[in-house]
Order: structure tokens, then C-alpha cells, then sequence
């Protein structure tokens, strides 16, 4: 490949992706006195937490007492039990601190009569273990993840971290099991870049854009989890993936959750409340994965709503303008331009819409890359770190709570950057670049770069998608995941045949697109291949066929590695930890998961 | 263009120079009084223009309307002068031709300013023919 | 620097026409500016007869649909598709907006005419280089400046201390704004033009920062601030709803008052 020549950056570490968690963790590298750069596909207050809304959960007990054990619980049972419960406790006890550092760092937080963050009430969020309803998540209006993203790329930029906007990241640079760093291709010029560093962060997001409809923005292709399959490493847990209950019908486009936290409600075509019936003690405040199924039935039972009886109404238009006005502005907006609905008069047509990805690269609670090897579950890959929506800690097990989320992005990038503050030593010696390292990557990027088959690849990127949404939806069975199997492997067959028409190195939007192709399809087929090997229904995924909860057989992690050349799946498991982080909480043993 | 410099140094570039409120002062207190003094100037004006060339120096000779008069010139002129000096600092970027537009504006201005002064301070004393 | 006619090398010449495919039910044409940095030749205006009964509602829907089905190599940014991040602004119409939130039926005229951000140099199509525009942001130290020690939970803040932030806080730096901007069309090189400056008074009006001072000091320029006329195509164009020349006149109100 002498056509292309790279130029070589040299850090501490390398932070792929600008979005909460890749912000969070480079500027805390960055604080702890490493030469960290951050590499992003967008500017950073373009990645996709800028449209999370609701909030970020942590039990602050601004409204009222709220404990941490609660969070814990609560997030456990939202996860279905799959959740490891010493992350759990990791992640529950250091909300409050994460989320007291992003305001005094200046994120505009709603605020009570008594000048405090204001919280309100979300999904599976409750009181006393299961009791009631708790307002437990800090909001800046309906425009969290707005806030916070904003405040940390400010944050980022006050503590000197080296920033690569519009570089797309082509593949990590492994050598024999360990990471050196990641290559990446400049946009604006078309240069190839090679950036060694002691760790890389990866801070990619979620792959929602492998299904037809979801909340996700178009960058969402999971580019972390696509360079991992193709360097060896397995995903974990990639069947469960979220669907929103109250994405806009037709557009896709998110209303936030806490629509329902301020009071909003579903209704049926009968004009019934019927989250009371599926969820009788928190109704509307259901998780989920719940209300999604909850939906779905009654559109299925012939209960929806519109002229196709397809879809269910959000009625937030008995609430008083005022709290429309102070609290959820941004949806209110979001449904007047998509659905041209006006909330404080009519309700807003909404349905299940995919949203997030429980799923991702497996690491500890110092989000260190692990995967099982020789016999150990828990076996680090050296240099290599996942953080975010990319990264499955696991907090959310099997189906996340509203605005735990958030909470995740900021104490786990915090964990990074604490956890490489320890171990890594700045400016250590690091081995030089091989060239022999970075030799498939540019045969792969050429390659792709030419094709001249016949099928585009925006074509093909619609065949994986329709059959991602048609075969591995909110109910699955043996029969939709299987033909979602074979869909998606003739999808990869017909990768050979891909078009890209554009040669130009500069900006070239169809071999980027092309590359983020890539990246979604072995994520896609890992996930329906995970479905399907999954015989029992927890959390987000709901198998017809296997209708109950399997503890005996299924309390363990998926683990999915991907051949790229053959597009075969390989599966094994890694326990669910059944321990917590201290002793000043016991394991929560499983049990029924009603609300 | 701006070759290797970083975008950071681009937008600090030569940094604040800490002042420009008193010219924003200035030019709204400017702007206020001329209003005030529109007050007399318009009624003037009318009544100069009807009674003819004579009767407007005999109003000119009374101390108030000299006193006003002159106000009205200098702080009008002064008010034209500083918006003159944005426009040629918006649209002109060359320094040289700048700086002599900016003299230029300076001069004619205080110039007027200064002869329109001593014509109305002729007329008020008399001294002339 | 002020140019009122395009330079030579930015002449816009004639492109290619794609028509609409056969059965097409509704057709509206789309007039884009194109630009090949890796060609040789000068931007030119394709167009596209686009069928709008098999896209969306909005302008970015028909661009994906041209990108998608009609020719791949246009090139634009895009991410959220909901008005929230702030990626796909271009000049649509004659008007700077979210190409995502902007319906192809609110342009009047039998085209859709769409062009990169005016007066921004072009990478390539629709894309601007936006490197100015964000160091200008970044030079306004958009973070929460304090001395006083942290308190070991939140700053408190009233309810309406927290109020002076909407219709600040809200931006999404698109550069709408900056670019619809004459001042900063003429200036940009020195003026830091209306989105800037709306964070820079978002930092200003938030109750818990403790330099507002540094803040005015480093604003108080007859460029870097002054150079706003009020001529308020920001306000009208902002795709957020948010009015920067009205900030802009508060920072200036700001600056008087510790003056007199």
C-alpha cells in the first residue's frame, strides 16, 4: 500500500470518541497530568448525548430521602438480574459525586425552591426497594444531555486535551493481544493518521443505526464494537437492545421519558390507561422494556391507535403549560415539528423505537477491556479501555433504567480517567508503530475504497436494517430470529458486490458510510445471533417461544465473536458476578420482576 | 489565508484592547442629545427659513440659539465622525488606507466643527460684518 | 474582509441534472452546490429531480434520499436528524438553517436551492470549515470559572437565578447565526460574531461564575464585541429560537454599567 503513507502521533492516551463518556474520560487522563488526545468522527457537541433529555439518575435526595441501596436495587431489577451487582454498587455510589462535579463545572441543572438540582421522577426509579415512584434524576429541563455534553467539551478544553475532530477511526493496532493505539483517516485533507498510546479509550456509542427506525443519530454505527470484532475481540450481551417506548411515529425522533416523570400518560384507542393493567404499583413509570412490550400488545390486540390502529398516544396535554414550558420545552418543540402536534391540546403519537444497546464491549468497572481467555472471565486486554454506550460494564444487564444512562457515561469515563491516572506513567516508552500492524487496515480501507461492485451501499445498509427491525424486535421467536440470521448473512455475502462511487480521499461521505456499514453488520449479526441462542426471556429480549426467565440455564453473559471473512459467529459466556463491590451490601438474589 | 496558525490563535489575535464602551457611550449619549436638541433645531430652522436670510443672523445673535447651535454642530459632527470610523473599519481592511480615512474623517470633522464655531461666534459678537 | 462579488476560483458554473426516475409521483427540484476540492474545476449547481412522494418531510430527508438513490458522492454533514445537534446547517432557500428541522414545503419557488453556510471557505459540497468559527467559541473559555472553594455539594442557585440561563444555554453551535451575520461576514477575523458571544453571555449571566470581570475585560473591544450592528439576521435565523443580538446588547448594557 505505498499509495498511502501515514503520519504518526504519539500518547499517553487516545480517547476514541467526543461524546459524555469519551469527554469524561479524556479530561480526566487529561487531569491526571496524561498527554491525551480525543478523537472524534464529529465536532464533540455533535455526538449523540447531546439528545439525551430526561436526565441523569443519582440519589442526591433533593426531593425527598433517597439512599444509594435504593439505586442499587433498583438497578438491578431493572437489569432483569443480568447486571453484575459489584458494578452496580460501583456505579450507584458514585452517581451523586459524578453528578455534583458536572454542576460545579457549570452544567445549567433545573433547580428546586431551595436552590438544589432538581430531580424528577423516571422509569423503575423507586423508593424503599420497589415501594413507589422516587424523583431520583437530576434534569437541566428536558435538555440533559445537552447540558452536559456542552459543559464537559468546555471542561475538555480548559484542561489542554489534544482534540482530532472529524477523524474517522479505522482500526485498532493490535499486536499479539495487545492494543498500541488506532488508526484513523483526516476528513478535511484525507490524510491517514496512526496515534500510539499506552491505553485507547474506546467512547464510540451504541450501533442503534443497524435498525431501520430508532432514536439514534446517523453517526450511531458502533464503531468501537466494529474495529473490537475485527481485532479478535468478543461483544457481550449484544442481543438486548432497547426500545424506547415513546419514539415519534413515522419520525423516530426521542420524547423523553420524563414526559411520563412530570405526569404525562399512554392511552389505547379506547381511551384506557393501559400501563395500570401491566403495571399496576408504577403504571406509566414502568421500565421499558415493559412498556414497550405493554405497547406492542395492545397494538397487536387491535388497541392502537390512528387509521391503522398502529401506534398509542402520550398525553401530556392535561398538564399545566407552565411545567410544559419550564420543564420539557425541548419536546414540546420536537413534537410540534414532527408529529405537528401542539402537547398542551393533543396527545403525541408515539411508538416502540430502538434506543440503546445493553450491550458492547465487556469490561470491569475500571472500564478495562476484558474477555475470556484460558479458562478466566474476567482477562484484561492490555491497553485497551471501553467506556459508554460502546462498553458493557455490565450495569444495565438486560434492560437499562431510564437516565442511568447518563450516570453511566460520567462515572465510568470518570473511572478511566482515575484508573489510568494510577497505572500509567506519562510519557512512558512506548514500542514504535510496526508498519506491519497497520498493513490490513490500509488494504481494507483501499479495498473498500474501490469497490466497484453493484450494489450500493446504501442499499445494502437498508437490507440489514429492515431485517434487524422486522426479525429482532420488541417479541422475538425461534422462527424471526432465524430468518434475521439468514437475511443478514446474505447481507454480508452481498458485501462483496458494494458499490462506492466516490474515489476522493477528501470528505469522501460514501466511503464513510461505507466503512460505518462495516462496522454495523457484524454488530447486527452478533445480535441476532445472540437472540437466538438465547432460550429464555429477560429484560429487552422477549422470546415468545421461551416465555419465562431461565436463572438456572441463562444467568450468564453472552459472549459473541465475530469471523469477518466467513461471517461466523462464535459463542461462549462469562458468569454474571454474583458479589458486590463492599460488604455494606449483600448480593440481591433474584427474584420475580413485577412492578 | 491563514497558514499554520491554530484557529485558537486566529480568534485571539491581537486580544481585547479594553476599551470600546466609551465609544458605545458616546455614541448613544451623542444620539440622545441631538434628539434634545432637535427640539429647537426644527422650530429654528422653520422659523430661519420663513423669515429670510436677515432675520435668521438676528436669531443667530441671540446667546441661546448661538449657545444651541453650536451644540447642535459639534455634537452632530462628532455623532457623524464616530459613525463614519466604523464604516471605514468594517469595510476597510488595507491599514494605510485605513489610517489616512480614518485622519481624513478626523480632520474634516474637527474642521467644520471648528469653523462653524467661530461663524456662529462672529455672528453672536457681532465682530463681523 | 469585505468582498462583494464571488472570487474567480468561486464562480458557481452549471452542473449535472439527474432527472427524476420513471413513475416518479411528485417531483420537486433540488439545486445544490457542488464543489470537488480534488478536482480542478470551479463549484457548480447539480440538480436533482427529486421524487418527494418516497422521502420525508424535511430538507435533509430529500438530501439522504439524493444520497442514498440518486448520487453518493454528495457530501454533507448530518448526525441527529432532530434539530439537536446542530451538524446539518446549511443555507437553504436563501435562509441559514437546520436542514433537519427546515420541510422542503416551506421553500417557496419551484426549486429547493441549498448552499454551504455563506461566506464560510468550503471543503467540499456542503461542507464549510468551521475551524474559526469553534476556536472562537473555545476562546471565550466556555467553563465555569470560580475561586471560592467547591462546596462538597451543588453551588445553590435560585429558581431565578437559573431562569438567566434560558435562551442562553440552548445553543447548539450550528454557526446560523455567525454566518448570516454581516459584521461577521466582513470581520471575522475579529469579530467573534453571535454565537460566540451568546455563550459568552451565557458565562456571564450564570449566577455561580465568579469572573465576570476577566470576562467583560476580555469583550470589551470595538471588534471582538462592538462590531455587532444590531442588524439582527441572527435572531432571525437562529433554528433554536434564541436571539444573540439581544446578548449581545445585554454584555454591552454589562460593560456600561460598571463603566457609570
Amino acid at each position: 500500500m505505498s499509495a498511502y503513507s501515514f503520519t504518526d502521533h504519539r500518547f499517553d492516551v487516545v480517547v476514541v470518541g467526543a461524546g459524555g463518556s469519551g469527554l469524561r474520560a479524556a479530561l480526566g487522563c487529561a487531569a491526571a497530568g496524561l498527554r491525551t488526545a480525543c478523537i472524534s468522527k464529529v465536532f464533540p457537541t455533535r455526538s449523540h448525548t447531546v439528545a439525551a433529555q430526561g436526565g441523569i439518575s443519582a440519589s442526591l435526595g433533593n426531593m425527598g430521602q433517597d439512599d444509594w441501596r435504593w439505586h442499587m436495587y433498583d438497578t438491578v431489577k431493572g437489569s432483569d438480574w443480568l447486571g453484575d451487582q459489584d458494578a452496580i454498587e460501583y456505579l450507584v455510589r458514585n452517581a451523586p459525586d459524578a453528578v455534583y462535579e458536572l454542576e460545579h463545572w457549570g452544567v445549567p441543572f433545573s433547580r428546586t425552591p431551595e436552590g438544589k438540582i432538581y430531580q424528577r421522577a423516571f422509569g423503575g426509579m423507586t423508593r424503599n426497594f420497589g415501594e413507589a415512584p422516587i424523583q431520583r434524576t437530576c434534569a437541566a429541563a428536558d435538555r440533559t444531555g445537552h447540558a452536559m455534553l456542552h459543559t464537559m467539551y468546555g471542561q475538555a478544553l480548559s484542561k489542554s486535551v489534544e482534540f482530532f475532530i472529524e477523524y474517522f477511526a479505522l482500526d485498532l493496532i493490535m499486536d499479539d493481544g495487545v492494543c498500541r493505539g488506532v488508526s484513523a483517516w483526516k476528513l478535511d485533507d484525507g490524510s491517514l493518521h496512526r496515534f500510539s498510546a499506552q491505553t485507547v479509550v474506546l467512547a464510540t456509542g451504541g450501533y442503534g443505526r443497524a435498525y431501520f427506525s430508532c432514536t439514534s443519530a446517523h453517526t450511531c454505527t458502533g464503531d468501537g464494537g466494529g474495529m473490537a470484532l475485527r481485532a479478535g475481540l468478543a461483544l457481550q450481551d449484544m442481543e438486548f437492545v432497547q426500545f424506547h417506548p415513546t419514539g415519534i411515529y413515522g419520525a423516530g425522533c426521542l420524547i423523553t421519558e420524563g414526559a411520563r416523570g412530570e405526569g404525562g400518560y399512554l392511552t389505547n384507542s379506547e381511551g384506557e390507561r393501559f400501563m395500570e393493567r401491566y403495571a399496576p404499583s408504577v403504571k406509566d413509570l414502568a421500565p421499558r422494556d415493559m412498556v414497550s412490550r405493554a405497547m406492542t400488545i395492545e397494538i397487536r390486540e387491535g388497541r392502537g391507535v390512528g387509521p391503522n390502529k398502529d401506534h398509542i398516544f402520550l398525553h401530556l396535554d392535561h398538564l399545566d403549560p407552565k411545567v410544559l414550558h419550564e420543564r420539557l420545552p425541548g419536546i414540546s418543540e420536537t413534537a410540534k415539528i414532527f408529529a405537528g402536534v401542539d402537547v398542551t391540546r393533543e396527545p403525541i403519537p408515539v411508538l416502540p423505537t430502538v434506543h440503546y444497546n445493553m450491550g458492547g464491549i465487556p469490561t470491569n468497572y475500571h472500564g478495562e477491556v476484558v474477555t475470556l481467555a484460558k479458562g478466566d472471565p474476567d482477562a484484561v486486554i492490555p491497553g485497551l479501555m471501553a467506556v459508554g454506550e460502546a462498553a458493557c460494564v455490565s450495569v444495565h444487564g438486560s434492560n437499562r433504567l431510564g437516565s442511568n444512562s447518563l450516570i453511566d457515561l460520567v462515572v465510568f469515563g470518570r473511572a478511566v480517567g482515575l484508573h489510568c491516572g494510577e497505572v500509567l506513567k506519562a510519557g512512558a516508552r512506548q514500542p514504535e508503530v510496526n508498519d506491519a500492524w497497520t498493513e490490513p487496515h490500509l488494504s481494507r480501507f483501499d479495498r473498500l475504497r474501490h469497490s466497484s461492485g453493484a450494489v450500493p451501499t446504501a442499499a445494502l445498509r437498508l437490507e440489514m436494517q429492515r431485517a434487524a427491525q422486522e426479525d429482532a424486535a420488541v417479541f422475538r421467536t425461534g422462527e424471526t430470529l432465524r430468518s434475521g440470521v439468514q437475511r443478514l448473512a446474505a447481507v454480508h455475502a452481498k458485501r462483496k458486490d458494494l458499490k462506492v462511487v466516490d474515489r476522493g480521499m477528501i470528505w469522501n461521505t460514501d466511503l464513510m458510510e461505507t466503512l460505518e456499514f462495516e462496522n454495523l453488520i457484524g454488530q447486527a449479526i452478533v445480535t441476532v445471533e445472540g437472540a437466538l441462542n438465547r432460550q429464555e426471556s429477560r429484560g429487552a429480549h422477549a422470546r415468545e417461544d421461551f416465555a419465562e426467565r431461565d436463572d438456572k440455564t441463562w444467568m450468564k453473559h453472552t459472549l459473541a465473536w465475530f469471523d469477518d471473512a466467513s461471517g461466523t459467529v462464535r459463542i461462549d459466556y462469562r458468569p454474571v458476578h454474583s458479589y458486590t463491590m463492599t460488604n455494606d451490601i449483600a448480593y440481591i438474589p433474584p427474584k420475580a420482576r413485577v412492578y | 489565508m491563514s497558514g499554520f496558525r491554530t484557529g485558537l490563535g486566529r480568534a485571539r489575535g491581537l486580544g481585547a484592547s479594553k476599551h470600546g464602551v466609551g465609544h458605545f457611550i458616546a455614541e448613544r449619549g451623542t444620539g440622545a442629545a441631538l434628539l434634545l436638541l432637535s427640539f429647537w433645531l426644527i422650530p429654528f430652522a422653520l422659523a430661519a427659513a420663513r423669515g429670510g436670510y436677515v432675520a435668521a443672523r438676528e436669531m443667530l445673535g441671540s446667546p441661546v440659539n448661538s449657545a444651541l447651535a453650536i451644540l447642535t454642530l459639534v455634537v452632530g459632527l462628532y455623532h457623524a465622525m464616530m459613525g463614519v470610523r466604523v464604516i471605514v473599519e468594517d469595510y476597510i481592511e488595507r491599514r494605510s488606507t485605513k489610517a489616512i480615512l480614518l485622519l481624513l474623517n478626523a480632520l474634516i470633522g474637527w474642521g467644520a466643527a471648528a469653523m462653524g464655531t467661530v461663524a456662529l461666534l462672529k455672528l453672536t459678537f457681532g465682530s463681523g460684518s | 474582509m469585505v468582498e462583494l462579488t464571488l472570487p474567480k476560483n468561486s464562480k458557481v458554473g452549471k452542473g449535472r441534472h439527474y432527472p427524476a426516475p420513471d413513475g416518479a409521483e411528485k417531483v420537486r427540484r433540488f439545486k445544490v452546490y457542488r464543489w470537488d476540492p480534488e478536482g480542478q474545476g470551479n463549484p457548480v449547481w447539480d440538480t436533482y429531480d427529486v421524487d418527494v412522494s418516497a422521502c420525508g418531510p424535511m430538507v435533509l430527508d430529500a438530501l439522504l434520499h439524493i444520497k442514498n438513490v440518486m448520487d453518493p458522492t454528495l457530501a454533507f454533514r448530518r448526525s441527529c436528524r432532530e434539530g439537536v445537534c446542530g451538524s446539518c446547517a446549511m443555507n437553504i432557500g436563501g435562509r441559514n438553517t437546520l436542514a433537519c428541522t427546515h420541510g422542503w414545503e416551506e421553500v417557496s419557488g419551484a426549486e429547493v436551492t441549498i448552499s454551504p453556510l455563506p461566506h464560510m471557505p468550503v471543503i467540499k459540497d456542503l461542507i464549510p470549515d468551521l475551524t474559526l468559527f469553534y476556536a472562537q467559541y473555545e476562546s471565550i473559555e466556555p467553563w465555569l470559572h470560580t475561586v471560592t472553594p467547591e462546596p462538597q455539594k451543588e453551588w445553590r442557585q435560585s429558581e431565578e437565578d437559573r431562569q438567566k440561563l434560558d435562551g442562553l444555554y440552548e445553543c447548539i453551535l450550528c454557526a446560523c447565526c455567525s454566518t448570516s451575520c454581516p459584521s461577521y461576514w466582513w470581520n471575522q477575523e475579529k469579530y467573534l460574531g453571535p454565537a460566540a458571544l451568546l455563550q459568552a453571555k451565557r458565562w456571564l449571566a450564570d449566577s455561580r461564575d465568579e469572573a465576570t470581570g476577566e470576562r467583560l475585560d476580555a469583550l470589551e473591544d470595538p471588534f471582538k464585541l462592538y462590531r455587532c450592528h444590531t442588524i439582527m439576521n441572527c435572531a432571525q435565523v437562529c433554528p433554536k429560537g434564541l436571539n444573540p443580538a439581544k446578548a449581545i446588547s445585554e454584555i454591552k448594557v454589562m460593560l456600561v454599567d460598571r463603566t457609570i
